[in-house]
C-alpha cells in the first residue's frame, strides 16, 4: 500500500472512531431537539459540569474509575433536569425561541458557576483504558478511542431499541411528531418531555467521561466546544434526525481528521463549515432531514 | 403600591448616585492607586492569578512596612485589578476604566499578548505630541511576552522574559552538549501569539543562526483542541532527536500523552518558557517528567524560596516565571513613586504619570527577586523598555521542577 493511502486509512480509522463520539454529542442535542422542537445551548454545559462533579469521589475518596464514571451520569442527568425545570418547564407554547435565551443564559450561569468554583483550572482525569496505543497491522489505534467506538454503537443500539420497540419510545416519537394529539390520546407531554432529559442526560454523562478521558482533564473550555460540534452534527446530519446525527457525527469526524492530515490543522474548521455549508445548500434539511426541514 | 416601589428605588439611585462618596478624590484616601489588569478568569487564568497574587504580597509588604512617603505624608498602596479574560475586547474596556474610572497611577499586566498588543496600541505613541491622543497610562508588564511589544508605545514598559536570546541560548546549550542530537521537530499554537511568536521570532531564527539542526517537521494545532492524532503521528513519522513543545498546559499536556500513546521518544523535550509552572505538574506529571523549559525563576535563593512560600501561603499564588515578575514590578515602582515628587491628586494624575514614567525609565540596573535585572534603554534599536535578567533552565524531575542549568554566579548562592 502506498505511504499517501496507509496514511489516508490511519486517519479514516482515526475518524470513524471519533466521529462516533461526535455522533454522541449530535445524538444528544438531536434526540432533544426531536422531542421538544427547541434548542438546548446548555448541553455543552450539562456535559461539562457531569465530567467536573465526576472527579469529586475520585478526589475526596480515591474512587474508582466506576464511581467516576456512574457520578457523572448521576450528576448530569440532575444537572439536565434543572435545565429542563428552569429553561422550558415554565415557557409558554409558541415561543419556540425563547428556550435559546434560556439556555444560553443557563449554560453561561453553569460555565461561570465552575469557573468560580475550579479558578478555571483543569482538572487531571484518569486513564482507565491505559496510555499505549494498540498496534493493528501498520496502525495504531487508541484504547479510548475504541472504546468511545464501542460505547457509541451500544449507547446508539440502545436509543433505537427504547424509541422503536418501547412504549415509552412510542410516546417519544407521538410528542415529537403531534404533541397536541398526544396529549388527547393520554400521552403526559411533561412526562414525556422530562424522561427525553433523564434520558439525554444521562448520555451527557457518557459523553462528558468519554471527552474528558480522551483530553486527560475536565477543562472548563469543554462546554463551548461541545456545544459547537453538537449543533453542526445535528444541522449536517438533519435536525431531528437521530439516524442523520449519526451520520453527521462520523462524517465530521472524518473530515477533520483527514483534512488536518492533509491540508494542516488551519483548514480542519474551514473545511468542515464549508462543507456544512455546501449540505445545506444542497439539501437543506440535513443528510438525512427532511427537505421541508 | 407600585408607584411608591418605583419612586423609593429612584431615590435610592439618586441618593447613591449623589452620595459624596463617589466624588471623593483618591488623594484624600491616603492611598496611591495601582492598577493591574490580567486574565482572572478563563483558561489562562492560571497565569493570572498567579501575578494578581505576587502582586497582592508585594502590595501586603509595603503596606505592612509602613506604606510609602509622597509629598511627606505615609500612604498606602491600593492595587485596583480588572478581567482582561485573555480577550482583546474585554482588554481594551478595562484599559478605559483603568485609566479613566480606577484613576490608577500605573498598570501591571496585561497578561495575554494577544491582550497586550491591542491595548498598548491605544496608548500615546510619541510622548510630548499633542496630536497624539493616545492613552498617557503606563504599563508595567509582567506576562505579555510576544517579542517587541513594547515597542508599540513608550507608556510601554516590561519585565517579561526575553525569548530570542532564551531559545538562542538553549540551541547553543543544546548543540554543544549533545553534538549528536541533529533532528528537530516543533509543535506551536496557532491563535496563540506567544505560542507562534516563541516559534518565528525566537527558536525559528536560532536554529537557523547555529546552523547544527535541522527541522524535520512542524505542526500547529490550537491553544484548546481537544485532538492531536493526526499532528502527532506527523511527529512520529520525523522521529526527531529534539521536540520543542512551545505549547502552553491545555495542550501540552494532551499532546505528550498523545506522543506517549504513539510511542514517540525523543532524546529531549525543550517546553516554552510559561510552562514552568506549577499547571503541568497538576495536570500530567506523568507525561511531562523530563521536559526542560527555560526560565527566570525558580526558587533557589533564600530570598526567591521566601517570596514563594509566602505568596503560596497567603494567595495560594504560583511563583513562576510570569507571577514572580509582578512582585517585583511593584517593589520597584514603590521606591520611584517616592523619588517622582508626585503630588497625587486627581488634577495631577496625568503628570504624575509622566513623572513615574520618566524615572522608570531612567532605572538601569534593579535587583530581582533570583539576581539582578537590567532595564534596557527607550533608545535601545532591539528591545527598548525590556529588561535582561538571568537565564536558567529548569527540568520536571519527580513531578517537580527542578534545576537543570544555572549560571555560575546563581549557583554560588
Amino acid at each position: 500500500m502506498s505511504t499517501v493511502l496507509l496514511d489516508g486509512t490511519e486517519q479514516l480509522i482515526n475518524g470513524l472512531m471519533y466521529g462516533c463520539f461526535y455522533a454522541l454529542i449530535g445524538g444528544g442535542f438531536t434526540l432533544l431537539f426531536g422531542v421538544l422542537r427547541r434548542f438546548n445551548l446548555a448541553y455543552g454545559s450539562t456535559i461539562m459540569a457531569g465530567a467536573y462533579a465526576g472527579l469529586i469521589p475520585v478526589y475526596l475518596f480515591n474512587a474508582p474509575v466506576l464511581v467516576l464514571f456512574v457520578t457523572t451520569i448521576v450528576v448530569s442527568v440532575l444537572v439536565g433536569l434543572l435545565v429542563e425545570f428552569c429553561c422550558f418547564r415554565f415557557l409558554r407554547k409558541g415561543h419556540e425561541l425563547a428556550p435559546l435565551m434560556t439556555t444560553i443564559g443557563m449554560l453561561i450561569v453553569i460555565d461561570e458557576t465552575i469557573v468560580y468554583l475550579t479558578d478555571a483550572v483543569g482538572f487531571k482525569y484518569p486513564a482507565p483504558f491505559g496510555d499505549e496505543s494498540l498496534a493493528l497491522g501498520p496502525f495504531l489505534i487508541r484504547p479510548d478511542y475504541l472504546a468511545i467506538l464501542v460505547v457509541s454503537v451500544v449507547s446508539f443500539s440502545a436509543i433505537f431499541y427504547l424509541l422503536y420497540r418501547t412504549r415509552f419510545g412510542r410516546a417519544m416519537r407521538a410528542v415529537a411528531e403531534r404533541p397536541d394529539a398526544a396529549q388527547i390520546l393520554g400521552v403526559s407531554v411533561r412526562h414525556v418531555n422530562v424522561l427525553t432529559f433523564v434520558l439525554t442526560s444521562a448520555l451527557a454523562g457518557i459523553i462528558g467521561f468519554f471527552a474528558a478521558v480522551s483530553v486527560g482533564s475536565a477543562r472548563p473550555e469543554m462546554a463551548a466546544w461541545l456545544t459547537g460540534k453538537g449543533l453542526v452534527v445535528m444541522v449536517l446530519g438533519g435536525l431531528g434526525s437521530f439516524p442523520g446525527a449519526i451520520v453527521g457525527g462520523l462524517a465530521l469526524g472524518v473530515l477533520e481528521f483527514e483534512a488536518v492530515w492533509f491540508l494542516g490543522s488551519s483548514y480542519r474548521d474551514i473545511l468542515a463549515f464549508a462543507i456544512l455549508f455546501l449540505v445545506l445548500i444542497v439539501r437543506p434539511g440535513g443528510l438525512l432531514g427532511t427537505r421541508t426541514a | 403600591m407600585r408607584r411608591s416601589l418605583i419612586c423609593g428605588a429612584a431615590g435610592l439611585l439618586a441618593a447613591f448616585l449623589l452620595w459624596p462618596g463617589w466624588a471623593v478624590a483618591f488623594e484624600g484616601e491616603g492611598t496611591v492607586r495601582i492598577g493591574g489588569m490580567w486574565p482572572l478568569s478563563g483558561p489562562a487564568s492560571f497565569f493570572g492569578k498567579a501575578a494578581f497574587g505576587l502582586a497582592s504580597l508585594a502590595v501586603d509588604e509595603i503596606n505592612e512596612a509602613g506604606g510609602l512617603v509622597v509629598g511627606g505624608k505615609r500612604v498606602k498602596l491600593a492595587l485596583y485589578s480588572q478581567d482582561e479574560a485573555c480577550v482583546a475586547e474585554q482588554g481594551l474596556a478595562v484599559v478605559k476604566r483603568l485609566a479613566t474610572v480606577d484613576k490608577v497611577l500605573f498598570s501591571l499586566g496585561p497578561g495575554c499578548s494577544s491582550v497586550a498588543e491591542p491595548v498598548f496600541g491605544t496608548l500615546q505613541k510619541k510622548l510630548d505630541d499633542r496630536s497624539d491622543t493616545g492613552l498617557q497610562l503606563l504599563f508595567f508588564t509582567d506576562i505579555a511576552t510576544k517579542f517587541g511589544l513594547a515597542k508599540l508605545s513608550p507608556w510601554a514598559f516590561r519585565n517579561t522574559p526575553d525569548e530570542p536570546g532564551m531559545y538562542d541560548f538553549v540551541v547553543k546549550y543544546l548543540k554543544e552538549k549533545h553534538p549528536d542530537f541533529k533532528t528537530v521537530m516543533v509543535s506551536y499554537e496557532s491563535d496563540f501569539a506567544h505560542s507562534a511568536a516563541t516559534w518565528n521570532i525566537a527558536l525559528k531564527p536560532a536554529l537557523e543562526r547555529h546552523k547544527h539542526h535541522q527541522v524535520v517537521e512542524v505542526v500547529d494545532w490550537r491553544w484548546l483542541d481537544n485532538e492531536f492524532g493526526a499532528q502527532v503521528t506527523r511527529l512520529r513519522k520525523a522521529n526527531a532527536d529534539i521536540y520543542f513543545s512551545l505549547t502552553h498546559t491545555p495542550s501540552t499536556c494532551p499532546s505528550l500523552r498523545e506522543l506517549k500513546r504513539q510511542r514517540v521518544r525523543p532524546k529531549i523535550v525543550v517546553g516554552i518558557t510559561s510552562l514552568a509552572g506549577t499547571e503541568v505538574l497538576q495536570q500530567c506529571p506523568d507525561v511531562a517528567e523530563g521536559v526542560i523549559a527555560p526560565s527566570n525563576f525558580a526558587p533557589i535563593t533564600p530570598r526567591a524560596k521566601q517570596v514563594a512560600d509566602k505568596a503560596w501561603e497567603r494567595y495560594k499564588a504560583d511563583s513562576n516565571i510570569h507571577s514572580v515578575p509582578a512582585y517585583e514590578n511593584v517593589h520597584l515602582m514603590k521606591g520611584l513613586i517616592e523619588k517622582a515628587g508626585i503630588k497625587n491628586t486627581e488634577e495631577s494624575l496625568l503628570s504624575d504619570r509622566r513623572k513615574v514614567r520618566d524615572l522608570l525609565a531612567t532605572v538601569g540596573t534593579f535587583q530581582g527577586v533570583v539576581g539582578k535585572i537590567t532595564m534596557r534603554p527607550e533608545d535601545d534599536p532591539v528591545k527598548p523598555r525590556d529588561v535582561d535578567k538571568d537565564l536558567l533552565l529548569v527540568q520536571i524531575r519527580s513531578a517537580k521542577w527542578d534545576i537543570f542549568w544555572v549560571p555560575d554566579h546563581l549557583k554560588q548562592n
